[in-house]
């Protein structure tokens, strides 16, 4: 269902793109990008993998069969891990079908309006189908993950995670510069527009490749490994 | 075996369970008794390493559950049978444990022949009765076939066949050499089941003792008759050294004589009999003492305090 709504409203966006293109203001044609303007739609990919990272985890403890899992496997570390796996490859999984299938149903339309196409087979067209389903997958399902380990309440945990992703990229218009520069930049979704293009160098929060993958890896990691430390310290 | 060594849990300021030393030897059954709130389920989290306890150890056969491989083969455990999911049919909520545990697809048909269960094999459990839901559960603990049992009030919903049942199961159970621990905040429940008797009151333990002594210790059961002649009886039973009390005028309570005694004094002289039965709702009694006592003992050491 999320799959077909991010991919529907990718093409919606398509065709709006398109019908309203000739009224567009300069400033909104230049960023008109026959690749990245096709992740409009992501937002509902996004919360399925972020609903199904958490759920996986506070459904156990709603049903309080996360007793029965811990009396099953002791070893908390090692139920932690088979999860995020799970979770991990279901998130890019996801992903990987809905960010081409976006893809793929926007560029006939574009090319019906007379806009810009790019194909999977240009180099960055390649590039991003390759990379977006792995860094919008993983960054989704890990963090969301993790929070619902620490929250246990999967109401709690959601609305973490969404405003984790959506809020700084809402109020980054509104705060003063050195907020921009020295937090906003340093979150997770952040570096991953920056590693996805969708940032250029000229933004205040843009990070270079390099930072940028290691700012998203201390968050991955980070979290999960704050989850799993209180897991084994806390009272199932 | 079972040993929990000085195990202390706090839950914030509550002291759930203080200071507990004790052991749970196999081949017998050991009754794990207390009101409601004494700490018996929070013992039960602890061995299962689902909550830390503050102080103090516990092993199962000399390891920490924590560090079991294989925990299902070693202990089964009934803590809270309303833990399922409950659109899962109770086949396949025993086919996610088995192999959660890595235990054989047939475990899953043995168990629920020996619960009972195996005509609702394919109902959804969210539909069950506290019953079954209990007697799944015991399913659960059985799947591994561990040396050591652990049920948390087990009896709690079941109809008197299924009484029966679990009675039956644990008593094969311990006589096979097992371990077995059953709480139970009712003391009529372990007086025919338990051979040996943990009692805990406020989270500390108050006694530690074969049943045969519990009830020795709890004061003489005694014997009701109602006779339309219970007044020419009286005579005749404290000739035999019996101590008789009066209660309403044609019922007499009878200490020092068993039934068949009485039976007999009354049937020699003539005097029919409405009704002749034993009464050991002293025992209920000394365990209410015991805990009561517990209360007081907390009470003023929290004064001293
Ligand atoms: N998770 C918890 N948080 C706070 N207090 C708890 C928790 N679990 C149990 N308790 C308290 O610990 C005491 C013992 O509870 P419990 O072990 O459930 O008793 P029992 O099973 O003997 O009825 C009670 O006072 C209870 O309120
Ligand atoms: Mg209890």
């Amino acid at each position: 269902m999320a799959i077909g709504l991010s991919i529907g409203f990718s093409a919606l966006i398509a065709l709006i793109t398109g019908l309203t293109f000739d009224a567009m203001s300069d400033g909104l044609r230049a960023e008109f990008d026959p690749i990245l303007t096709t992740l409009g739609g992501w937002i509902f990919g996004m919360v399925l993998v972020i609903t199904l990272a958490v759920t996986s985890v506070t459904s156990e403890y709603s049903s309080r069969l996360v007793r029965t899992t811990f009396i099953l496997n002791p070893n908390r570390n090692r139920v932690f891990a088979a999860k995020a796996i799970v979770i991990a490859l279901l998130g890019v999984a996801i992903s990987a079908i809905v960010i081409p299938g976006m893809f793929l149903i926007s560029q006939p339309i574009y090319h019906f309006y007379g806009l810009q196409t790019a194909s999977v087979t240009d180099h960055d067209a390649a590039r991003y189908l390759i990379i977006a389903p792995l860094l919008e997958g993983l960054n989704h399902a890990l963090i969301p993950f993790a929070f619902a380990w620490l929250l246990r309440s999967t109401a709690s945990a959601i609305t973490a995670s969404i405003g984790f992703s959506v809020l700084p990229w809402m109020i980054t218009p509104m705060v003063p510069l050195w907020v921009q520069e020295n937090v906003l930049r340093y979150l997770p979704d952040n570096a991953k527009d920056c590693l996805l293009g969708q940032l250029g160098p000229g933004a205040p929060t843009y990070l270079g490749d390099t930072a940028a993958i290691v700012v998203m890896a201390v968050w991955i990691v980070g979290a999960l490994t704050a989850a799993v430390f209180v897991l084994n310290r806390r009272d199932v | 075996m079972i040993t929990a060594t000085g195990w202390t849990k706090r839950y914030g300021g509550t002291v759930a369970v203080d200071d507990l030393t004790f052991q749970v030897k196999p081949g017998i059954i050991t009754g794990f008794l207390g009101p409601n709130g004494a700490g018996k389920t929070t013992t039960m989290r602890l061995i299962l390493g689902l909550d830390k306890a503050t102080e103090g150890t516990v092993t199962v056969n000399e390891h920490a559950y924590r560090d079991k491989r294989a925990p299902m083969q070693e202990i089964g455990a009934l803590i809270d049978p309303a833990a399922v999911h409950g659109g899962r049919s109770a086949y396949h909520h025993l086919l996610w444990q088995a192999q959660a545990g890595g235990l054989p697809r047939h475990r899953v048909d043995e168990v629920l022949e020996l619960a009972g269960l195996a005509d609702v094999a394919g109902k959804k459990v969210g539909g069950f009765s506290l019953g079954m839901q209990q007697r799944l559960g015991i399913a659960s603990a059985l799947l591994g076939d561990p040396p050591v049992l652990l049920f948390d009030e087990p009896v709690n919903g079941l109809d008197p066949e299924g009484i029966q049942w679990v009675r039956a199961l644990v008593r094969r159970f311990a006589s096979e050499g097992r371990t077995v621990l059953l709480s139970s905040h009712l003391m009529t429940e372990m007086e025919q089941t338990a051979d040996h008797v943990l009692v805990i009151g406020r989270g500390r333990l108050v006694a530690d003792l074969p049943m045969e002594e519990m009830t020795r210790q709890s004061a003489q059961s005694h014997v009701k008759v109602v006779s339309p002649r219970a007044d020419e009886l009286v005579s005749h039973l404290e000739a035999r050294g019996a101590l008789v009390s009066n209660g309403t005028p044609n019922e007499l309570t009878v200490t020092g004589l068993d039934t068949s005694v009485i039976g007999a004094i009354a049937f020699a002289h003539g005097i029919p009999l409405n009704e002749l039965s034993t009464h050991r709702a002293s025992l209920e009694a000394a365990f209410m003492e015991l805990t009561r006592d517990s209360v007081e003992y907390r009470a003023q050491r929290d004064l001293a305090a």
